[in-house]
């Protein structure tokens, strides 16, 4: 008890936060891992009121609080006191772990604290602890839902109330839902303090909202994200400079951003966010690169039309076996390949949420096979006009998507089909031309037929 | 007391108070032309004065009877009047001591309350429309030969146990008019509007069920008072049909039919069904039948059944909201493996997504599906018409739209226009000088000339079509930009409901 409050005092001293969050962390400090369990066991449940009181209060009063504020940690204490029983419980025997316990103790934490905060009592250096409650909190929701649905065996039929329908809506998330409420409330909390900058809380807020959006990301409810974005963009003016803020909290907000973007087929200001976050990205910070990565190649491939080059994906296997046999075939225009990288790739791009992307790629493979027919035809950019037959286009694309294999019994070309594809191309503006159905052939532009291809 | 009733006089009088002799009891015909038009085909006539004392009596604020809706009063009073002009006793009733349409509102509510000792057969054909109105509606149907009809998948799907087709149909019919007696017997008239006859039914169950609570007809009534609040209630009522109800109130054990006569109800509304066709009766019916399924915790192949019969008739009938309530209790009911057809409606809900544009739900619709699941012919069919569309490959598109197997293709009408302005948008701006008007029917899967005629008129674009010696052309070359605003609006606009 006397080693936590005196962090406590020591952080109220120096205003510390991060030292100040230390004392409210679930999980005991590397430099005095006996911590928790020393303090739980000082007290039991009819003193710790008292105890956290005489600490906080009377102990010692040289720290500069006032008495709202002082009552309003007591408060935190307590609830934080009476987190640790089934938290100390768990860790002892962790296969018997009470995670819906836990949740529920750790929101009293939360729900305190954001009471302190609420009717204005904390001062803003204190913010970091806003930050470890948040994010144990969604971790606490995320595990007790876990333990739910495996006591549940799967699906959880809920069968109380008027309802006429068998299942209503199926509570697999009961934990996690009801904690992005609460650190939604922070949100509310940080967003509309009014004090001045150097005294606010919304220096609070790009941790809090890359809290949220991970929140809502894992909830599969990523729509809710652009309330977010739509409030603090209207509250953007009398904000601090985004670049005033921490690069950890810059990366990760501009990441989720982009991948927002990237999931609503907003390609162009995903690519701008999602270049912004790789850019700010600590060079060694290798996980977050990976995962920008995954979404900046998927949205250039569309948006510029470039693949990665090895060298860039080398330090990133993962990503390496991901995208490198699907660029390969874009890079030669064999359909075959393609068409099977995708197929091959797909549990692991549908699982990333690429997959409706990346299958886009095939326009740019087809556009490549399409090339390398006319410069096959021995082109030249000599401003003359260009006609090719239909006939030669389904031959090469009939034998691309084959792989080269010859022609099989009851197979056929379906001239119609590729026809279709090159009506795509045109309309795509990956070709320049048009197809004239009278004479079977197909008229391409005298320059620059391949848009940023070199002829 | 004085004072309040020279205010309230007032109203009332202000509608009389223009003598306007031409036209007959200008506050009802006013009020309620919209709902009525037989009334106002009648000739016009002046009515007695204590016709029209009787009007203003029954509009008066101290006559207003607080669980009597205006428009409820007027239509009574309306019948009334006519009732009595019809008969031509307008002179000769005592209009003065008539009771008031209100008070024979209800009256008639407080002797329906307790039900009629003998049902009659002569409901029936007035709560449905005749049979050869539906068989016309029917024949209308049966021209769209690539759907299936949700009655045809029945048939040549679910096998019937022998003992279910041992079922008399007379017993059936014996049992089918119990659920007459809870209707009123002051049948609502043809003025009265929809909303306000099922607020009254609403109104009506409740006095209903409470009557029937007492009926010393009903066996162990005392012990269904008792029903527990939370564990499943074990069914009792006997009726084949039932109308649905939203419960307010813990179930009525009385009121809840069991297991066995449900699947008896079943069978006979998927036979009613195939013989009237009307959509609004049984889509009421399924939902009493699912209601009393959940009431009772019965989740078994015969629920996923239920669910999957309902979901095709709202299907086919366009019915979006309901087919969609129904996909998401299958979703889950499919999860517990009970049987049904899974992959038949996995594939629907991708199809269903392609219509709402969602790739999200789409992504994990995609990453839900097993690898066995990805070659069923429906499901590979649903996942061929996405990455079709996705690549812009409408060839290949129309192709699977023509043949789409199961009830998809009433999914896929909802979205085929669309696309086909977006490939006609595509043809106009990538073909030049022009094009066989033949070459696009069937590019774009329309099923003659004259359809996809009329298809680019609908969107206004018959000055690109152009008559030649050998067959009509659309003249893409001029149309290059003409569609892509059409195209754009279509895809704009995708209402979603019930989303599941």
């Amino acid at each position: 008890m006397d080693a936590l409050f005196h962090d406590f005092k020591q952080a109220h001293y120096i205003r510390n936060g991060p030292l100040l969050a230390d004392t409210l962390s679930p999980i005991a400090l590397p430099r005095d891992p006996n911590r928790l369990r020393v303090f739980h066991s000082q007290s039991d449940d009819y003193s710790i009121a008292s105890d956290v009181k005489y600490q906080v209060l009377h102990y010692d009063k040289s720290i500069d609080i006032t008495k709202a504020e002082a009552n309003a940690w007591v408060d935190i204490y307590i609830a934080y006191w009476k987190s640790l029983g089934p938290i100390l419980d768990a860790e002892n025997v962790p296969l018997e772990a009470d995670w819906s316990k836990i949740y529920d103790r750790w929101k009293d934490v939360a729900n305190s604290l954001i009471k302190g905060y609420s009717s204005g009592n904390f001062p803003s250096w204190t913010v970091p602890c806003l930050y470890v409650v948040g994010r144990h909190l969604r971790i606490f929701a995320i595990k007790a839902d876990e333990s739910a649905r495996v006591a549940s065996g799967g699906v959880q039929m809920k069968t109380g109330g008027f309802q006429d329908d068998i299942a209503s809506d199926i509570g697999k998330n009961e934990k996690l839902e009801d904690a992005a409420r609460v650190i939604n409330r922070i949100f509310t909390l940080c967003i509309s303090d009014r004090a001045s900058l150097e005294e606010s809380r919304k220096w609070a807020l790009y941790y809090t909202t890359n809290l949220l959006f991970k929140t809502y990301f894992k909830l599969n409810s990523i729509s809710l994200s652009k309330n977010i974005l739509r409030a603090l963009s209207a509250s953007r003016t009398d904000m601090p400079v985004l670049e005033a803020f921490p690069k950890s909290h810059i990366v990760t907000f501009k990441y989720y951003v982009g991948v927002i973007f990237f999931l609503e087929e907003d390609y162009k200001q995903a690519e701008e966010s999602l270049t912004e976050a790789y850019k700010l990205c600590h060079a060694y910070s290798h996980k977050n690169r990976e995962l920008i990565l995954t979404y900046l190649i998927p949205t250039r491939l569309l948006t510029t039309r470039l693949l990665p080059s090895v060298s860039l994906l080398r330090p990133y296997p993962r990503l390496l076996t991901l995208f490198m046999p699907l660029v390969r075939a874009i890079r030669l225009g064999s359909l075959h390949d393609f068409d099977a990288a995708l197929s091959a790739g797909e549990p692991e791009f549908v699982k990333r949420r690429i997959y409706l992307t990346l299958e886009r790629g095939r326009d740019i493979c087809l556009r490549n096979l399409l090339r390398k027919v006319c410069l096959h035809q021995g082109w030249k950019d000599d401003g003359q006009m260009r006609k090719v037959s239909v006939s030669e286009f389904v031959a090469a694309v009939g034998y691309s998507e084959r792989g080269g294999r010859p022609l099989g019994n009851g197979e056929y070309l379906d001239r119609d089909e590729v026809e279709c594809q090159l009506a795509n191309m045109i309309y795509k503006d990956l070709m320049k031309g048009y197809i004239s159905r009278e004479h079977s052939v197909v008229v391409l532009s005298k320059k620059g037929a391949f848009p940023g291809t070199g002829i | 007391m004085s004072l309040h009733g020279a205010f309230t006089a007032v109203p009332a009088r202000q509608v009389f108070a223009r003598p306007q002799p031409s036209s007959p009891l200008p506050s009802i015909s006013q009020t309620t032309k919209a709902v009525d038009t037989s009334q106002t085909e009648k000739p016009r006539r002046e009515w007695p004065e204590p016709v029209r004392q009787y009007v203003q009596r029954a509009f008066a604020q101290e006559n207003h009877l607080p669980d009597v809706s205006r428009q409820e009063m007027e239509t009574k009073l309306k019948e009334i009047i006519a009732e009595s002009a019809s008969s031509n006793t307008l002179h000769e009733t005592d209009w003065a001591n008539l009771l008031l349409p209100q008070q024979v509102i209800q009256a008639g509510r407080a002797a329906s309350a307790i039900p009629k000792p003998m049902p009659t057969n002569a409901h029936w054909g007035n709560a449905f429309p005749s049979v050869s109105a539906q068989e016309t509606n029917a024949s209308a149907n049966g021209v769209i030969s690539k759907k299936r009809k949700s009655s045809e998948w029945e048939n040549s799907q679910q096998a019937q146990p022998p003992w279910r087709n041992t079922n008399d149909r007379n017993v059936l019919e014996d049992r089918i008019s119990y659920p007459d007696k809870r209707q009123r017997n002051d049948s609502p008239g043809k003025g009265t509007s929809k909303s306000q006859y099922h607020l009254d039914s609403r109104k009506k169950r409740f006095e209903d069920s409470k009557s029937r609570d007492a009926l010393p007809v009903q066996p162990a009534s005392a012990k269904a008072d008792t029903v527990m609040e939370d564990g499943p209630v074990v069914g009792q009522c006997q009726d084949l049909e039932k109308k649905y109800f939203r419960l307010t109130a813990a179930p009525n054990a009385l009121l809840v039919r069991p297991l066995h006569v449900l699947e008896k109800t079943l069978e006979f509304l998927k036979k009613k069904w195939r013989k009237d066709g009307n959509y609004s009766y049984i889509c009421d019916q399924f939902k009493s039948l699912r209601q009393d399924l959940t009431v009772q915790h019965i989740k078994n192949e015969f629920t996923v059944n239920v669910y999957e019969i309902h979901a095709r008739i709202a299907l086919e009938k366009g019915d979006l909201g309901e087919y969609n309530q129904c996909q998401t209790q299958l979703r889950a009911l499919y999860s517990q493996n009970l049987g049904g057809h899974p992959t038949e409606f996995k594939a629907y809900r991708i199809l269903y997504f392609i219509h709402t544009c969602n790739r999200t739900d789409m992504n994990d619709m995609l990453a839900d599906l097993t690898a066995a699941e990805k070659k069923d012919v429906a499901v590979k069919h649903a996942l061929d018409a996405r990455s079709a569309l996705a690549l812009g490959n409408f060839h290949k598109f129309f192709q699977l739209y023509l043949g789409t197997p199961n009830m998809g293709a009433y999914l896929m009408d909802m979205f085929v226009g669309r696309e086909r302005l977006a490939a006609l948008s595509n043809i106009c701006l990538s073909y030049k000088m022009d094009v066989k008007l033949r070459f696009i029917t069937e590019e774009l899967g329309f099923e003659s000339d004259d359809e996809s005629a009329r298809f680019i008129c609908e969107h206004s674009g018959q000055a690109f079509l152009e008559e030649r010696d050998d067959g009509v052309r659309l003249l893409t070359g001029k149309a290059s930009n003409y569609f892509e605003p059409a195209k754009q609006a279509a895809f704009r606009r995708v209402d979603i409901k019930g989303q599941i």
